[in-house]
């Protein structure tokens, strides 16, 4: 594939200008989970360097780093010579690494920032949702709670526990709260469960039979806390895999 | 939730109790079950569209098993037309209408959503929902509420209010009938209704009953309110009467006198405070 095909709508979306102040990492982890989602596939060739640094309206020379590092983690190779260039390398193992070099794209302080954003997400959804939920709502969450001690895969798991969380917004009747738990959800997702080893699934998954539990109680303190407590022991596992992974 | 004509929040609200001085006039009860009589058949126009879809839908399915082939996505395209004619007919109630088949109904699709929504200038667009069971995205709609009710008594139903985050992404309710071929269902024909929109309808009707008055759903969900503390989306008090609350309207003959009677299609209550 040519760099033909990036001059399209996904690379309008993809290439969309930085903030200002936008850094080499910020660009690295674009172009990363472009690689993750498959929307930059192995072996496609990236515009030249200028023009990529004026889509993301960055600098030559951070553009430059922003490729190191991705060159860094396997991500993308440069060839030299007149068919040479940027090429995307999507790794054949495919999510674990990818997941990883998408927490080593982020720093502690943003892992940090998110968790707190997601505690105030889930603690806010969950607290009305212990008000608000009826039955139905309960036999929902208790079903999707099941499901994640049913799923065997990191996919399976990650899908389950999204639909958890967006299920107790929806109890809590709130269209704002559950579209900011999709939101939040979609960007980070796949970290949730990176960090899980093999034989702590279980209490994972306990652990929303817990929350859940406070929900059907119509405790609506508990259940803030529940959820706000589940969610930093998450952001806990993930800042201690992402300290032991050092710098890029 | 709402095989008509037994509406699951009937029982739970008890029936009104003569000395209840709510009651001892007879115009706020007429009142009220002319306000919940208009918004049901407003409703139940959409309704029956969605129904007249869910039909030519199962007509689709016949005709093609009866010729032989294996049915696929594109025996429905059809229907497409029927879909927009609906959104164009109830453009400001009704936000998405199309089908959905249950899983294995098709040869060419494991699954299929064939959804359409109006945007502000009645523009109808398809729903593009991931359907591979395999994403991590995957939406399984055969866990909602207007999929099951449907498939579980092979009535129309209405769902919600529930938070719809797939095709509306508001507090929407949904309007399902279910598709069957050879005795067998195999999918719902539906509409989305916001919330919002219901509310509109209904609150000048509320806020004319002059007093604390609600509409509240089968399930207890409170739909539109004239009460700061009972807003739309609150849980009805599980004991209404207990919290002052008098059933005034709602589906189903109910004696004593001071209750009318709605039409069957919609299972909701409408109840006020007497010292409103």
């Amino acid at each position: 594939m040519g760099s033909s095909a990036l001059a399209t709508v996904r690379a309008r979306t993809l290439f969309a200008p930085l903030d200002a102040g936008g850094r080499a990492e910020t660009v690295a982890r674009r172009l990363t989970q472009a690689i993750t989602l498959g929307l930059l596939l192995d072996g496609e060739r990236l515009p030249p360097e200028s023009q990529l640094a004026g889509q993301f309206g960055v600098s030559p020379v951070t553009l430059r780093e922003a490729l190191a590092m991705l060159r860094d983690l396997g991500l993308v190779e440069t060839r030299r010579g007149r068919a040479g260039g940027s090429f995307i390398r999507a790794p054949d193992d495919p999510q674990a690494a990818q997941v990883e070099a998408v927490l080593r794209l982020l720093s502690v302080h943003e892992l940090r920032d998110i968790g707190d954003h997601r505690a105030a997400v889930a603690g806010a959804a969950a607290k009305l949702a212990a008000q608000r939920a009826l039955d139905g709502d309960i036999a929902t969450l208790r079903e999707h709670a099941g499901r994640l001690h049913a799923a065997r895969s990191v996919t399976e798991r990650r899908r389950a526990d999204a639909r958890i969380h967006v299920e107790i917004a929806a109890a809590a009747q709130s269209p704002r709260l559950t579209r900011e738990e999709m939101s939040l959800w979609s960007e980070v997702g796949d970290l949730v469960w990176l960090p899980v080893a093999d034989d702590q699934v279980a209490e994972v998954a306990a652990e929303h039979d817990r929350l859940v539990d406070t929900i059907a109680r119509q405790d609506p303190e508990q259940a803030r806390q529940a959820a706000e407590r589940h969610v930093q022991a998450e952001t806990g596992r993930l800042l201690d895999l992402r300290l032991r992974m050092g710098t890029v | 939730m709402t095989s008509p004509g037994q509406p699951p929040g009937a029982a739970r609200l008890g029936h009104p109790v003569l000395a209840d001085p709510v009651l001892a006039d007879p115009l706020l009860a007429a009142r009220a079950t002319s306000l919940l009589t208009g918004i049901t058949q407003r409703i139940g126009q959409v309704l029956a569209r969605v129904t007249d879809i869910g039909a030519a839908a199962e007509s689709i399915a016949a005709a093609t098993q009866a010729a032989g082939p294996p049915l696929r996505r594109d025996d429905f395209s059809p229907l497409r037309r029927r879909v927009a004619e609906l959104l164009r007919a109830h453009a400001g109630l009704a936000a998405g209408a199309g089908i959905v088949l249950a899983p294995g109904t098709l040869a060419d699709a494991p699954r299929c959503i064939e959804w359409w929504w109006a945007d502000q200038q009645a523009q109808v667009s398809q729903l593009h929902v991931d359907l591979d069971p395999e994403s991590a995205e995957f939406y399984d709609y055969t866990t909602t509420e207007w999929y099951r009710e449907p498939e579980r008594t092979g009535q129309p139903s209405v769902a919600g209010p529930y938070v719809d985050f797939i095709c509306t992404r508001q507090y929407t309710f949904t309007l399902a009938a279910p598709i069957r071929c050879a005795g067998r269902f195999i999918g719902v024909a539906g509409a989305d209704i916001l919330a919002a929109q219901v509310e509109r309808l209904v609150l000048p009707g509320l806020a004319g009953l002059g007093r604390t008055a609600v509409l509240a759903s089968g399930h207890g969900r409170v739909i539109a309110s004239t009460s700061a503390t009972l807003p739309p989306g609150a849980a009805l008090p599980r004991r209404p009467r207990a919290a002052g609350f008098v059933p005034l309207a709602g589906p189903g003959p109910r004696p004593p006198a001071g209750w009318g009677q709605a039409p069957d299609l919609l299972p909701w209550t409408l109840l006020a405070v007497p010292a409103g």
